[in-house]
């Protein structure tokens, strides 16, 4: 009987992984519909949003004059977050079509189920943040800390595709086909919204001031700000880092849990 | 003789409009029983605005003190119509998205083939979105008058409102059913979806125009959204005069012609292409 020493099997699982994201990737070229709107929305988002709510910069404590500035983070998360939980709309796609059986009859660890297509959400998260930062630098949006400062909107928006994407695996494992679709969609909308979504913790009042302090999104959408309301510094970082940290090793046992589930 | 058969044309006229009638009320009470019996289609177009409304009033509360904020106690009184003109432009949404459905599965084509007006199965549809749409903007006045909204037009203030919400919805549910009567396909009524948000973000729903500034104001002072909405929330937030009146009244039915002509050409080309 022979074994598999622990660097075959990761050699193993990164040859799988990897086949799997080009898959997804090649889906995404043949089938363009499917990424679009992925990235038409925070472009959309960014530019409606600094435009509607452009007056809200003007009351006192809002930390920046720039509305695009405060708005464009936000739909960088929102579009890397959908992007996540379309991993989900994927995999039961590919269950309602029997591929993903095939896929767990394969001989390929289990793991590389998960890690191969949140390798190709990354690679569209970043086409999504690159893109919608260029568009909203068009509109008027200004970088205030430099490389750091966008660094720190990229770790947020990988973190939250991170995120978002085992939720959205976890969910679709669970429910097997689209009625799953709803529940990731409208938790992820809800969660985002329900923070410093559309103004600083300082301007809000009432019930959502409540709710958008315990609420981790806040974090992470102080961490996406860093760079443009200011000068980055740890204490607007370390929330943000530990948030995603946290959620996505939640959401990744919670979609392992999920997949392992299907054989049972 | 002449008389008698003038007579008997009358008549016969006469019955033809009361069973055109008697048709077109039964299709609109199929399309609200619809609504009524599937709340999953209805279920968004009733919570999103309200999500929205209690979003926007924790998160921009404070903004009723900025210059060029209309006077308004709280910034619920000035969300109000733009929740309701939201929820409208939802449902309508659906109301063209079931037309197509009908189209799709062969219910319309039924229709066709039996003797029923054809102008019922377009006005029947409408009648059922206005119902909807006026019951939406009822349902939302009172739902929110225990959070610290006053309608400053009083009683009357919300039935022109009520009016107003349910022209409204033809005029919109218009496009959706030309849109519907086109295509014949749900999918593609549904892609106008965006479109439609788009509009609503990109007018005065959200914040009043006199805070916008460069592009954004001149797109929200053309789109005919924010002149859909402004009638209404002139009623809620400075209450009844003739002007306000005629904007909630006349702005309506100035889209709904349009629209309406449109869906009538789409349901003519429909007809003659069978």
């Amino acid at each position: 009987m022979s074994t598999t020493s622990p660097s075959e099997f990761a050699g193993t699982t990164m040859r799988s992984a990897s086949a799997l994201s080009t898959r997804a990737l090649r889906n995404t070229r043949r089938m363009p519909s499917t990424f679009l709107p992925t990235l038409a929305m925070p472009i959309f988002q960014s530019i409606a949003f600094a435009g509607t709510f452009f007056a809200i910069t003007k009351v006192p404590g809002f930390p920046t004059d720039r509305s695009i500035n405060w708005y464009m983070p936000l739909a960088v998360c929102m579009g890397a977050a959908f992007g996540g939980v379309g991993l989900g709309f994927s995999a039961i796609k590919d269950m309602e079509n029997g591929f993903f059986d095939r896929l767990r009859m394969a001989p390929t660890p289990r793991r590389s189920l998960i890690i191969g297509p949140l390798i190709s959400c990354y690679i569209r998260t970043l086409v999504v943040v690159t893109v919608v930062l260029l568009v909203s630098i068009g509109f008027g949006a200004r970088p205030t800390s430099g490389v750091v400062g966008l660094a720190m909107l990229y770790i947020a928006a990988l973190g939250l595709s991170t995120v978002s994407a085992g939720w959205g695996l976890g969910i679709a494992f669970r429910f097997r086909d689209m009625r799953g679709a709803a529940i990731m969609q409208l938790t992820l909308f809800l969660t985002m919204f329900l923070s410093s979504a559309q103004t600083p913790l300082n301007v809000m009042s009432g019930w959502l001031h409540t709710v958008a302090r315990y609420n981790p999104a806040t974090n992470i959408l102080r961490l996406s700000r860093q760079g443009f309301l200011g000068d980055v510094t740890w204490d607007g970082v370390w929330g943000g880092l530990v948030a995603l940290v946290g959620l996505s090793v939640l959401t990744l046992w919670f979609a392992r849990r999920g997949l392992d589930s299907l054989d049972r | 003789m002449t008389a008698t058969l003038s007579v008997q044309s009358t008549a016969a006229m006469n019955h033809n409009w009361r069973i055109g009638f008697r048709q077109t009320v039964a299709m609109s009470k199929r399309s609200v029983l619809a609504l009524w019996r599937q709340p999953a289609l209805v279920v968004p177009s009733m919570i999103f605005p309200l999500f929205f409304a209690a979003l926007g009033t924790s998160s921009f509360g404070r903004a009723i003190n900025l210059p060029g904020f209309p006077k308004v106690d709280s910034f619920l009184d000035f969300s109000l119509a733009g929740t309701i003109v939201q929820g409208v432009l939802f449902g309508s949404v659906q109301s063209g998205s079931a037309l197509a459905t009908d189209i799709e599965n062969g219910f319309f084509y039924r229709l066709m083939a039996a003797p029923s007006s054809r102008l019922g199965i377009l006005v029947g549809r409408l009648a059922g979105a206005a119902a909807y749409g006026a019951f939406q903007t009822l349902f939302f006045s009172l739902l929110l008058l225990p959070f610290g909204m006053s309608i400053k037009g009083g009683p009357l203030g919300v039935l022109i409102m009520v009016v107003s919400g349910g022209l409204i919805a033809i005029a919109i549910s218009g496009f959706m059913a030309a849109a519907a009567l086109k295509t014949g396909s749900s999918e593609a009524v549904q892609g106008i979806f965006p479109l439609v948000f788009i509009m609503l973000f990109f007018s005065s729903a959200f914040f009043p125009r006199q805070t916008m500034s460069g592009a954004y104001k001149h797109i929200a002072d053309f789109n005919p959204i924010s002149h859909l909405i402004e009638g209404m929330r002139d009623i809620c937030i400075d209450g009844l005069s003739s002007g306000a009146i005629a904007r909630a009244i006349l702005v309506p039915i100035a889209i709904m012609i349009v629209s309406f002509t449109l869906a009538l050409r789409a349901l003519a080309q429909r007809i003659a292409a069978q």
